[in-house]
């Protein structure tokens, strides 16, 4: 069983990826990761290749769609951006998402109180 | 759309654009690799750093673009090139396997196409036409007070027991039916009759198709010569003297040539004209195998075949002979063509018979008519569902054999799996590997199947017709190649799976170190035997099977028929009414039985009303002088009008009395011979020579009494029966000849020809062949079961065979080790051998158990296919059982002797 450390939970990529579509707009690959960095703050580490992996999937999934264009620095890229039933996933994923981190926190608290 | 099928959408489109994508992924890695490293070089790393660190946080990119390339389709074309390649060379490395596995394959898939080819053939092909499947046939069913009392045509026991069902109408019903039809499109009618025609000089018997004028409208067949019979040749009865020919005839009699229009040739001493060459492949509404020769206009009848009381059928209410057929219209359901249409039969029944108090009328029964009156369908149903799952058992057989054989390779190749596995393949794609190979061996086996198939497709045709008729030809088409490709792929991934899965599943560690092996092979071990254990029960199935088929065959072949069946050389000849009416055919038969009898090496001819064995029969009533009339009144017996010498000739026995002789002629006292079991049944504890009965109008005075002979079949007992010389007849019609000769019918057919074109230069001698010949048709289905199941047997003896070898001998080689600490101790060899053997004899045992009950329970289906035999006949499955455990030790003696062979020392040594 593979444990490294650094891995992001399967899924949870896919749903920051959405998230930071949704809040920042279109974006490229680059541009993504340099997000997510900024917002983990350093807690999370991640191969920067698995987010086109996450990209590729979500957009089999229909819930995002790219085109290519030029960026800041005149470079031809492609941007991705969310689409109608991305945000409706992404409504549903963040519900899912609070729902559970909430019950997790719960129980979490639940183990700790009773050790005391 | 949802979600999944944009997923699909999107791998399938990738499978097109790989390379596009490839390239434009490639090119989106390299961006961000420099805009990473430009981010640490303003971070200020040197270029080098900056550089290796970009490559650390951004990961392996061979990996990720292989990622991306595997989940962009469904495969990639690449690796499954790298699969087949691979599994080339695998199947290369064990010739012997894979010609076992490949050649057991193909002969199943080839068994399986053969007969799916032919039940296709036979049950689902539809007439030749456009829009068959709009063609609706008209039938009806009565109950026993039915006022309908004569009919020519089919006409048989209603399926769900409810009364008759027929399909034949008169004349003036189909004419008024025609007339007041709502409900469907035009109704056409035809009837198909043999007759005697001479085309360019070649008297022969032809299958003539009379029809209606609209006949050819009606189906939509465009001649592709000349013109079709249309309704002004149809209109006066008597008139229209054309004939639209066959294709077969075309080219059989005319080489295909264009002047064939206009050409004479006379049908039953009537001459017409040839007008139109039929399409190719029409095959007219009747049957969907093969055309009659020759299509005239039904207005013809009263002077081609003339029939009932004043010869015209085209006015006569009381015989129905006609069949109807018509097209759907749309939008109008059966349900309701069928109370219509049943609404004015009644009512043209009642217009055109004189309906009693306490008779019935038919009902109309709306019935498909896209496959004609579908009479190959209706006999062979049941014989072609049968073998449709013979060789299905055989095809399962064969699978069970291959994945047998390959669990137990799955086994010596655990080794090279856990490399694979340990180097870094994934347990999907190592899967994959193993089922590519597994479509390979399919794929080889599916390619000599159908070539087998191919080769073998127009055999069982042959073996269900007989030497002296036309048989049909079964096309190879795609239907056949799909369901080949089909089977082939389902074989594939049942032979293939459960062994890919059980093999993949191997434990890297455990299986690299090599003494920890024994946990797994324990399970697979008894996966191995349960597939062997299946595959005995199957055999035992198969050869109880074929057992109790060859039985029935031999107990009709040894039957006794009661007549002497040897150098006896049938023939038909008929006599048309129109130049032979009464009297005069009673001559020509004379003449023609003289003339027979004088060829040089002809021992001794007859002329019979009906042939024997010959699944027909003809009776007529029979009452005894001064038995209680009411008793008999409605009992027919089985007859025979027969010549002077038929006795002698055909080797019945004359118990008492005497045989006819020429002292019997037209108008001495009429007499008569019964056979024993009439004399038993109608004139008991009495000698009834000397007594009368009367048949028809005439008083007949029995002068001798005969043996027993079967009449119909080999199956049914022979019958009462009684004979009447057909020289003290008014009239007789078709008679067939019987001639005994040491001489080959080949060398005789010329004489026996010459006799008949003397006499007649128009008649025809049909239907030449052996008696011999004649029994064997009668029973082809029994010889085509007892040769196709006696294969399917031996076939699945000998996949048993290889797989009771293969999972014995894989199981000597995997207890070398024990059995050499066995030796060691100081069992001895034989001891050894027992052992080995005991567990075979075992497992065929309990195979065979299981096949046995399967065996009771699926042979009791078959029961009306047996003759002299039960279905759970206890010779037959003990035999059975007996081949199964024979073939058991057999195959298992050479694993046994390799293990009282092995050395103690070099067994252990080599652990």
């Amino acid at each position: 069983m593979n444990t490294n450390k650094s891995e992001v939970l399967q899924g949870t990529l896919d749903l920051m990826i959405l998230k930071t579509l949704h809040a920042l707009g279109p974006l490229h690959g680059f541009g993504i990761a340099r997000r997510i960095e900024q917002v983990s703050e350093d807690v999370l580490t991640l191969n920067e290749g698995t987010v086109y992996t996450s990209l590729l999937r979500l957009q089999q999934q229909g819930w995002i769609d790219s085109k290519w264009g030029t960026s800041e620095n005149n470079r031809k890229a492609r941007f991705y951006s969310i689409t109608r039933r991305g945000r409706k996933q992404l409504a549903v994923e963040t519900d899912n998402w609070e729902r559970i981190s909430g019950v997790i926190g719960r129980v979490l608290r639940l183990e700790g109180g009773k050790q005391l | 759309m949802n979600s999944w099928t944009l997923r699909l959408a999107s791998r399938v489109s990738g499978l097109f654009r790989q390379k596009k994508a490839e390239s434009e992924f490639d090119y989106e890695m390299q961006i961000h690799l420099q805009l990473l490293t430009e981010k640490f070089i303003r971070q200020g790393m040197g270029p080098e750093d900056a550089d290796s660190a970009a490559r650390r946080q951004f990961g392996n990119t061979t990996l990720l673009r292989q990622r991306h390339r595997e989940s962009r389709t469904f495969l990639s074309f690449s690796t499954v090139f790298q699969d087949v390649r691979y599994g080339l060379r695998v199947l290369r490395k064990s010739p012997g396997f894979t010609a076992i596995a490949a050649t057991s394959l193909a002969l199943a898939i080839g068994a399986n196409t053969t007969i799916f080819s032919v039940a296709k053939g036979l049950l689902y092909d539809r007439l030749h036409v456009a829009h068959a499947d709009q063609l609706r046939m008209l039938r009806w069913t009565e109950d026993q007070h039915s006022a309908v009392s004569g009919m020519w045509g089919d006409f048989e026991p209603a399926p769900d027991g409810q009364g008759m069902l027929g399909s034949v109408f008169s004349s003036p019903v189909y004419r008024q039916l025609q007339a007041h039809n709502q409900v469907m499109q035009d109704l056409f009618a035809y009837k198909e009759d043999s007759m005697n025609a001479t085309i360019r000089g070649n008297a022969q018997r032809a299958d003539v198709a009379m029809v209606s004028g609209n006949y050819f409208n009606v189906l939509g067949a465009r001649p592709q010569l000349g013109r079709a019979i249309q309704p002004t040749d149809d209109a006066l009865p008597g008139a229209g003297a054309v004939a639209a020919i066959s294709e077969g005839v075309w080219e059989r009699e005319f080489g295909r040539s264009r002047a064939v229009l206009g050409q004479t040739i006379t049908v039953n001493q009537t001459p017409l004209t040839i007008v139109g060459v039929n399409p190719r492949g029409f095959t007219g509404a009747k049957n969907t195998h093969h055309s009659p020769d020759l299509f005239v206009p039904l207005s013809m009848q009263p002077v081609i075949d003339p029939k009932g009381k004043n010869g015209s059928l085209l006015s006569d209410s009381e015989l129905w002979w006609l069949n109807i057929v018509g097209r759907a219209k749309p939008g109008v359901s059966d349900a309701q063509v069928q109370a219509a249409l049943d609404v004015e039969l009644a009512a043209a029944t009642r217009a055109t018979i004189t309906v009693k108090s306490g008779e019935t009328v038919p009902r109309l029964v709306l019935a498909d008519g896209s496959r004609g009156l579908n009479y190959a369908a209706r006999m062979f149903r049941k014989p072609v569902h049968v073998l449709l799952t013979i060789t299905g058992f055989v095809l399962l057989l064969a699978c069970a054999n291959i994945a047998n054989l390959l669990l137990a390779r799955g086994a010596q190749r655990q080794r090279e799996i856990s490399v694979r596995l340990a180097l870094g393949a994934g347990r999907g794609r190592v899967l994959r590997q193993l089922l590519t190979e597994s479509l390979l061996l399919a794929g080889i086996g599916g390619a000599g199947g159908l070539l087998l198939g191919y080769l073998g497709r127009n055999a069982i045709p042959r073996l269900m017709s007989n030497g002296w008729r036309s048989t049909f030809d079964v096309p190879m088409d795609w239907e056949v190649f799909a369901f080949a490709a089909a089977v082939t792929l389902l074989t594939g991934l049942i032979f293939g799976l459960a062994p890919a899965w059980l093999t993949a599943r191997t434990e890297v560690s455990s299986s690299l170190k090599e003494n920890a092996q024994t946990t797994t092979r324990r399970r697979k071990g008894m996966g191995g035997k349960a597939i062997v254990g299946f595959q005995i029960a199957l055999s035992t199935l198969l050869v109880v099977g074929a057992g109790l088929f060859l039985r029935t065959l031999w107990a009709l072949d040894s039957v006794d028929i009661g007549f002497r069946t040897d150098h006896l050389i049938l023939f038909e000849v008929s006599p048309p009414m129109k130049r032979y009416g009464p009297g005069k055919d009673v001559q020509l038969h004379q003449r023609l039985e003289q003339g027979f009898a004088a060829i040089p090496g002809v021992e001794g001819v007859t002329a019979s009303l009906s042939a024997y064995i010959a699944n027909n029969m003809d009776n007529s009533d029979f009452l005894v002088e001064g038995e209680d009339r009411a008793a008999h009144q409605r009992d027919p017996e089985d007859m025979n009008a027969v010549g002077n010498t038929f006795f002698a000739t055909m080797g019945i026995p004359i118990i008492s009395g005497r045989s006819f002789g020429p002292q019997d002629t037209g108008t001495s006292e009429k007499v008569g011979i019964i056979n024993q079991a009439l004399a038993k049944l109608r004139f008991p504890y009495m000698n009834p020579v000397g007594k009368r009965f009367k048949t028809g109008d005439d008083w007949v005075r029995v002068v001798g009494v005969c043996g027993d002979n079967r009449f119909m079949n080999l199956r049914d007992a022979p019958p009462p029966q009684f004979f009447l010389p057909w020289e003290q007849m008014p009239e007789v019609g078709r008679l067939t000849y019987a001639i005994r000769s040491d001489l080959d019918p080949a060398a005789l057919a010329p004489g026996l020809r010459h006799v008949v074109q003397q006499a007649d230069r128009d008649l025809p001698l049909a239907d030449l062949r052996t008696q011999r010949e004649q029994i064997d048709e009668n029973i082809q289905t029994e010889r085509m079961f007892g040769a196709l199941t006696a294969g399917f047997g031996v076939l699945a003896l000998a996949l048993a065979c290889v797989g009771i070898y293969g999972i014995m001998a894989y199981s000597v080689a995997n207890r070398r080790n024990e059995i050499g600490i066995r030796l060691a101790l100081g069992a001895q060899p034989g001891q050894v051998r027992g052992m080995i053997l005991r567990e075979s004899t075992w497992l065929a045992i309990a195979g065979s158990v299981v096949g046995v009950g399967a065996a009771l329970l699926l042979t009791r289906l078959v029961k009306s296919m047996l003759y002299g035999i039960q279905p759970y006949d206890p010779t037959t499955i003990t035999a059975g059982i007996l081949v199964l455990l024979a073939v058991a030790l057999a195959a298992s003696w050479i694993p046994a002797r390799r293990a009282a062979g092995v050395q103690p020392m070099e067994a252990l040594r080599h652990e």
